[in-house]
């Protein structure tokens, strides 16, 4: 299958909180793709997790109210020969699959990025780009990935659940008791379970942060903690797996009021044309060992985490200290601003993606093994029941 | 015989260009089936010129029964009439939606059918004549026609976001009011937003159609709390639409005047209103109107939780008062924030307080909150505009009481104002007594203003006949009269400077004469 002549679909939006800049992301890359004359229709996935077939020269304003006028209903069908995505549902004898050779993934945040959507094309046997459903699972799960990458030796800072279970556990007392979480205030507090920086809280002492379980919606469905530390800063860096490892620019992004006390979702988004827009350093102005112990750990993230496709490994410093914060597997804008050095127009990171996903797809299932030996020598189930 | 077919053949043209136009109406008014016919009268009426174009059309229609030639004075009359009412549309031009699509050929059929017929029949002049000048009515006949089909594709929308709704689960607020819903509505979400997940229909949304979508559309898994606000243009909507929706939490901001065209009385509009509060545990009842604390007793009465909010009485559950800009909020005689800087009606507010109360919103969570409160879009939103004019859009507001409120908000903004002026085409859908609330509030606003534009046709005469009215030495008020929004900010562009205030007070779409 060649790449320029496949049909692709992308996919945006989404049942979740970044619903609104997975739409800029997927619409930036169905334009790009158009633009190139390349067969592409737009996969629009509603926050009820409902699916349209939208026109690939959209803007941002036609999806204010919600779904764009012209959409076309589809079904996502598992299992068969009518898998994939089914359109014309209702009416009789028509329910062929739409024909998707590639699905690029500009879904953030929700399940899009954490393993469901790739789960779920998986079983249909669709190729798509990015991180496969292990990868991107386990990109979403911040106590887990704070645990491999300390298990592997990187540098990181201290994570620990905050379980609303610990203020029964540690009775009444003074608010400066850290021994249960095991390092002093003040604390970060973010969604265990989250891609972006809605939700993110800093608090002043571990009652706060016990409190702000109660009431913020975001951590409903699992915290972390860590400390919260003034003096470090954000850097970001990009990478593309395929056909070999690249390592873009180190980023630094500014935040926009000195008040802020951590890079906000506003900050972020606000420019309206995502991650791309936001006010940032670029390249960060660092000293060349840093680069390379950066660079040296990014590539190790993404060996521990298997992520593919375009995927942005952000840290923190101090100047001379790192510290692996998180790795987002499907990242705002595809990452596409960070490629300045060589500059990749947008399309060519495009076409490297809808390359691996065709060349290599995420998964292949495998019943090898399964061999019917097992069947054979099992004898009557009721026998086992006994 | 060469004449008579020409007639037949410009009279498709004629009807295709008059078709756009109406088909547009039909849509800005929501397929109402009367609706296409009251704006083709009022259009028709509008000014001289088009006055006399009804006078030629009607005179080519009686004559053309003799002499085939005078039906081109009515399709020439047809086609290009009324004039103002554009093709397109500036505000909302024509979207072809399915139903739109479906309307128009529906109506396409209507019209051919009637030609066909009269063309056999001998009669091809007299009814084209006739089917061009009646293509409003036509519209209407097709939006008759079609309404039971539209009911039965509606019917699948509403019973898929009925089943969303109950698998979903979440705490219903819904909100209706005369005025001040969508106001509150926002409030609502923000005030709750930082402590629970909440979904709020958007704007336009309120109807059955429109909710339909937003649940469909909007109401993920996760959601706890959702914000429906829900209109109504006739007795038995707000029941429907609480069958399925099935509230937790009602709240009414208000009742008056709005949509008379439809309802009759303020009577009525209560008595749809109220359909909201059957089956709540919990309703929200700004208590100033008087009907409202009524209501408040019965729900009371009948074992509903009851919130009476006011924007007067410390002593109701919550009270807002508004000082000057400055909003005091008191929960059950105590108050609970203050020095709260915002141009935001205080009624709604303190609705939307009880409702967070309600929700079990921490009050510390819901004064944090108040002082971030949103403006809503297009309601009283304060803006300083090019050259340094203070403008005050309120163009989303079309209700007497509402008109006050921002009359007096211009009046405390611009008291050191060189010029404070108000631009209106004044308000529309209040039935009998439109007249009326236009004129009245054309005197209380050259009380207030050292400048009154005055746009379109609509409601010229009474807001002329109001300015007039005011007493003698209320100020030396101008008046201008102009035909179009752009040619009102044109004049207030050319003729206002720096620190002078204006005051856009409701704005009506271009299918308005």
């Amino acid at each position: 299958m060649n790449v320029t002549s496949a049909k692709v679909a992308v996919a945006f939006g989404g049942p979740s909180p970044e619903h609104d800049v997975s739409i800029l992301t997927g619409l930036q890359a169905a334009r790009a793709l158009s633009g190139a004359q390349r067969d592409v229709m737009g996969l629009y996935w509603t926050k009820t997790g409902d699916w349209y077939r939208v026109d690939a020269s959209l803007e941002a304003t036609d999806f204010v109210d919600g779904v764009p006028r012209g959409a076309q209903v589809l079904q996502l069908v598992t299992g068969g020969e009518g898998a994939g995505f089914v359109a014309g549902a209702g009416r009789l004898g028509r329910t062929r699959p739409l024909p998707v050779d590639a699905v690029v993934n500009c879904c953030h945040g929700g399940p899009g990025e954490d393993g469901t959507l790739q789960g779920a094309l998986d079983l249909v046997g669709v190729p798509y780009t990015g991180p496969g459903m292990a990868a991107a699972a386990l990109g979403m799960d911040k106590l887990a990935f704070a645990g491999l990458v300390q298990a592997a030796g990187l540098p990181t800072l201290p994570r620990a659940l905050l379980d609303p279970g610990l203020h029964g556990r540690l009775g009444g007392g003074s608010p400066t008791r850290t021994d249960a979480i095991g390092f002093p205030a003040p604390y970060i507090l973010k969604p265990r379970f989250g891609g972006s920086s809605i939700g993110v809280e800093v608090v002043a002492d571990l009652d706060t942060a016990l409190a702000r379980l109660d009431v913020n919606p975001h951590l409903r469905a699992g915290a972390v903690i860590e400390p919260y530390r003034e003096d470090l800063f954000d850097l970001n860096i990009a990478a593309l797996t395929w056909p070999q490892l690249e390592l873009s620019a180190v980023e630094r992004p500014l935040r926009s009021t000195a008040a802020a006390e951590i890079l906000g979702y506003a900050d972020k988004y606000a420019g309206g044309e995502g991650m791309a827009s936001a006010p940032r350093e670029l390249p960060a102005d660092l000293a060349p060992p840093l680069v390379a112990r950066l660079r040296d750990a990014a590539r190790a993230v993404l060996r521990l985490t298997d992520a593919r496709g375009m995927a942005r490994i952000d840290f923190l410093s101090d100047g001379e200290s790192l510290f692996v914060n998180e790795v987002n597997t499907v990242p705002g804008s595809l990452a596409r601003y960070l490629w300045v050095d060589p500059p990749i127009p947008f399309i060519d990171i495009l076409d490297t993606l809808i390359g691996e996903a065709l060349a290599r797809p995420a998964a292949r299932h495998s019943a090898a093994g399964a061999d019917g030996s097992i069947l054979r020598n099992a004898g009557g189930i009721a026998g086992k029941l006994a | 015989m060469i004449l008579r077919s020409v007639v037949v053949g410009v009279s498709v043209l004629s009807m295709a260009l008059a078709g756009s136009r109406w088909l547009r109406v039909a849509q800005r008014e929501h397929y109402l089936v009367d609706a296409v016919s009251r704006f083709a009268l009022r259009w028709w009426t509008a000014g001289p010129v088009n006055l006399a174009g009804l006078v030629l059309a009607v005179a080519g229609l009686v004559l053309c029964a003799h002499w085939p030639g005078f039906a081109f004075a009515t399709l020439a009359v047809v086609a290009v009439g009324p004039v103002g009412l554009s093709l397109r549309g500036r505000t909302a031009p024509l979207a072809w939606t399915r139903r739109l699509r479906t309307l128009a050929l529906v109506w396409a059929t209507l019209e051919v059918g009637a030609l066909t017929g009269g063309t056999v029949a001998g009669e091809g002049p007299l009814t084209a004549a006739a089917t061009a000048l009646a293509v409003p009515a036509l519209v209407d006949l097709a939006c008759w026609l079609t309404a039971p089909v539209e009911r039965r594709l509606a019917r699948a929308h509403v019973a898929r976001a009925a089943a969303r709704l109950r698998r979903v689960a979440p705490t219903v607020v819904a909100i209706t009011g005369s005025f001040g819903k969508t106001s509150t509505k926002g409030y609502v979400a923000h005030l709750v937003g930082d402590s629970k997940t909440v979904v709020a229909s958007p704007a336009s949304f309120n109807n059955r159609a429109g909710l339909a979508r937003a649940v469909n559309e909007q109401l993920a898994d996760a959601t706890e709390v959702f914000v429906a606000e829900m209109g109504t243009y006739g007795r038995g909507e707000i029941s429907e639409l609480c069958s399925w929706i099935r509230p937790d939490i009602a709240v009414i901001t208000a009742v008056g005047p709005v949509h008379l065209e439809r309802f009759g009385s303020e009577a009525r509009v209560l008595e749809a209103k109220a359909e909201i509060l059957e089956g709540v545990s919990c309703a929200v009842l700004v208590v100033d109107d008087d009907r409202l604390a009524a209501l408040a007793q019965q729900c009371a009465a009948r074992g509903t939780r009851v919130w009476r909010v006011s924007a007067h009485d410390e002593h109701a559950d919550v009270c807002v008062i508004d000082d000057g800009g400055v909003l005091r909020v008191w929960v059950r005689g105590e108050v609970m924030a203050s020095e709260l800087s915002l141009d935001a009606r205080p009624g709604n507010v303190a609705a939307a307080v009880a409702v967070a109360l309600e929700l079990a919103v921490p009050p510390a969570t819901i004064v944090a909150r108040l002082s971030t409160l949103p403006a809503s879009p297009h309601r009283l939103e304060k803006a300083r505009g090019t050259g340094g004019v203070v403008v005050l859009d309120d163009t989303y507001n079309s209700n007497p009481a509402g008109s006050r409120a921002a009359l007096a908000t211009l009046a405390r903004l611009g008291e050191d104002a060189r010029r404070r002026v108000v631009v209106t085409p004044g308000m529309v859908e209040l039935g009998a007594v439109q007249s009326e609330e236009n004129a009245r509030f054309a005197a209380e606003a050259v009380a207030v203003a050292t400048d009154l534009v005055v746009v379109g046709r609509t409601n010229r005469r009474a807001l002329m006949r109001g300015a007039h009215s005011a007493p003698a030495g209320a100020g030396p008020s101008r008046v201008v009269v102009v035909r179009t929004r752009p040619e009102a900010t044109t004049w207030v562009r050319d003729h206002l400077e720096t620190g002078d205030v204006v005051l856009y007070e409701n704005d009506l779409p271009d299918h308005y004469p």
